[in-house]
């Protein structure tokens, strides 16, 4: 469990703010090795987003060096960065994101598409991502027809079906209740135990941070605190 | 992949539905529209030629230079030898001498006393040699509207506006006052076997139809006629073969310094007629271009609202690694689907109408009251190929271009802000 997964050298980011400049992010310096079950946290507005964009390879910084997988996110084009993307980073989103036209089978299948795999192999690895999130009888659903909960389950399954390395989830509860909340950390927590993937969070939800085994804490654009919380287990 | 997209296109209404919807009635209106301003110009056509001009025609210089003024001292003599020359040169067109010429007709009571007078147009046709085909090119049997056709020399059909004018009907006498081709004073009597009707102000107005024979004797022209029309046994009028045909003759006259020289001219050189042709074409030219454009902005805004519709999805394929340009290929796979599902069936409507036209037609004579151009009375369209794609084409075009324009506002945005925005 020493593999380092993202190495975050020195990172700036600065958005333009009309004539000036906003720094959202100051002189980052982490780490994240294989397996973690990290967490960004912090108040609205001090970079948790940023942060997980960048990692995502969704945003690119504006000084320093990202490495994700051993690849420097920062200078990646467009065609490589989908590729990481496509290849090894799962998205778990706020509003679940899932799309409504199709079944909770197809958007789970998305992903697998844009990796181009056969169709026994997607319908083989879409029933087992929907089994561990225990929706395997709601396949033929549409999203409209699920509760909350049920969605973004639905979406932890889109994240995790092509077993990425690293899932990056931004206030994945933000839109549940208390139960369901429990429910999602939970899911994700078993999945980061037998599949070994990457879980890192953006949240200032309580709950989540109940689940995490390393939180880091943010504060307008810096580092405030390191915090490893091996014996953070909670009862499951 | 191409199946996914599909599966969603198909099962969200309003990204396919609505933009099929537009874009069949767009290509419907295109087919429509062009079929039937093809059938007009080819019906108009048709008539004119019928009645006045021929396919081509062959007059002296002379009357050529002066021919507002209807100079029957300026008309073809020699007639039948030219006609001999004519139809062994050009045996693929059927030749027909006319006279036209003014004069007045004078209407007496029972003292024979004059008691209402007109001016008339005569129009000489050969009605009465026993193999003419004049009396079918001219639709005479259907333009027949009291009495009959001449059967002797000195019957005559008049218009039947002039008719009422006159206050004529068939059986009256009448008497033709007019000059010669010397220019000396003529008188004629003759009697009124029918009136016409062609819903045409220029026929039904002032119009009267006689013998040839009959005319020559009138007008002292042996042998002579104003014009001498030519008209294709193909029964269709092509500017090209006409061209061809006309040049051929003028070659052969073309040393003569004689004003009295014959010329040969198509109908599309006839100047009003010239004008109607480049008018109507540039006319659904046109038309079609504006339609293509408004089909493009109005596919554009659709697209534009169905792309704000689904930044969510194109977010989220974005972040689950699908290449910009894929995403942005697939929409445009789209559009051209749905642009030849459109295209399709607006052609097949627009067809249909054209065949309905072409085949059944719309009486408009109740529409056009009297111009001077002669119009037809039945409105009818044209089937062509090249209907087929006319629409089809620059609705796909269309469709396309309205997708492109909504995908790049899309696709310029950073990938970092389409998913930003998708946060909230
Ligand atoms: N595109 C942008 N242009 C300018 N400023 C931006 C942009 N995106 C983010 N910011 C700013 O950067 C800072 C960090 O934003 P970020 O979204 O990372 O915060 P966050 O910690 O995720 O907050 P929240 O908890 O509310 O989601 C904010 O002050 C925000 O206003
Ligand atoms: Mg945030």
């Amino acid at each position: 469990m020493n593999k380092k997964i993202i190495e975050i050298e020195d990172l700036v980011k600065r958005y333009p703010m009309g004539e000036a400049e906003f720094t959202a992010l100051k002189r980052i310096n982490l780490t994240f090795e294989k397996g973690e079950f990290a967490g960004f946290v912090g108040p609205s507005g001090s970079g948790k987003t940023t942060i997980l964009n960048i990692i995502g390879s969704l945003d690119t910084p504006t000084e320093g060096r990202v490495s994700v997988e051993g690849e420097d996110v920062s200078h990646l084009s467009e065609k490589a960065s989908a590729r990481l993307r496509k290849e090894h980073i799962g998205f778990i989103f706020q509003s679940f994101n899932l799309l409504p036209v199709y079944t909770v089978f197809e958007n789970v299948e998305l992903s697998l598409l844009l990796l181009k795999q056969s169709a026994a192999a997607r319908k083989k690895a879409v029933t087992q991502a929907l089994e561990w999130v225990g929706l395997q009888d709601m396949a033929r659903k549409k999203p409209p027809q699920l509760s909350g909960g049920e969605s973004q389950r639905v979406a932890i399954a889109r994240a995790i079906v092509k077993r990425p390395n690293i899932v990056l989830a931004d206030e994945p509860t933000a839109n549940l209740d208390a139960e369901n909340a429990h429910i999602i950390m939970r899911t994700m927590q078993r999945l980061n135990e037998e599949l070994k993937t990457t879980f890192i969070f953006a949240t200032h939800d309580e709950k989540v941070m109940q689940y995490l085994k390393r939180k880091i804490h943010l504060l307008d654009g810096y580092v405030d605190k390191d915090e490893i919380l091996e014996s953070n287990t909670v009862e499951s | 992949m191409i199946k996914f997209i599909f599966k969603g296109l198909i099962r969200d209404k309003s990204r396919s539905l609505l933009p099929i919807l537009v874009i069949m009635i767009g290509v419907f209106l295109t087919v429509g529209m062009t079929g039937y301003i093809r059938g007009f110009i080819e019906d108009f056509v048709d008539q004119n030629a019928r009645l006045q001009t021929g396919h081509v025609n062959v007059v002296t210089k002379a009357w050529a230079e002066n021919e507002s003024m209807m100079p029957l001292d300026l008309a073809l003599l020699g007639v039948d030898t030219l006609l001999t020359e004519l139809q062994t040169d050009f045996p693929g067109y059927r030749w027909s001498p006319r006279i036209r010429f003014g004069g007045m007709l004078d209407v007496p009571d029972e003292n024979g006393e004059s008691k209402k007078q007109g001016p008339v147009m005569g129009m000489a046709v050969d009605l009465l040699s026993g193999n003419t085909d004049e009396i079918d090119r001219l639709n005479l049997k259907t333009a027949l509207a009291s009495g009959h056709i001449p059967r002797e020399p000195d019957e005559v059909m008049i218009g039947e506006e002039l008719a009422k004018k006159l206050e004529l009907k068939p059986g009256d006498k009448v008497t033709f006052i007019g000059s010669t081709m010397d220019g000396s004073l003529t008188f004629q009597n003759l009697v009124v076997s029918g009136t016409i009707r062609y819903g045409v102000r220029q026929m039904d107005n002032v119009v009267m139809l006689l013998d040839l024979r009959q005319a020559r004797s009138i007008l002292d022209m042996e042998d002579g006629a104003t014009e001498i029309l030519g008209y294709s046994k193909q029964g269709v009028y092509s500017d090209e073969e006409a061209g061809k045909v006309r040049d051929a003759f003028n070659a052969k006259w073309s040393g003569s310094e004689d004003d009295f020289v014959p010329v040969m001219r198509r109908l599309r050189d006839e100047p009003t007629l010239g004008y109607y042709f480049t008018y109507i074409n540039s006319f659904s030219g046109m038309m079609i271009f504006i339609l293509i454009l408004i089909m493009s902005i109005v596919l554009w805004n659709a697209g534009l609202l169905g792309g704000l519709r689904r930044y969510n999805e194109f977010g989220i394929r974005l972040a689950m690694g699908e290449e910009k340009g894929h995403v942005y290929k697939m929409l445009l796979y789209e559009a051209l689907f749905t642009g030849i599902i459109g295209s399709v069936v607006g052609t097949a409507f627009g067809v249909a109408f054209t065949l309905f036209l072409q085949y059944k037609g719309i009486d408009i004579s109740g529409m056009i009251q009297g111009g001077t151009m002669i119009m037809p009375n039945v409105i009818r369209a044209k089937f062509s190929p090249d209907l087929l794609s006319i629409g089809f084409i620059p609705g796909v075009i269309a469709m396309l271009i309205g997708n492109m324009l909504s995908g790049i506002a899309i696709f310029k945005r950073e990938t970092a802000k389409l998913i930003k925005e998708l946060e909230i």
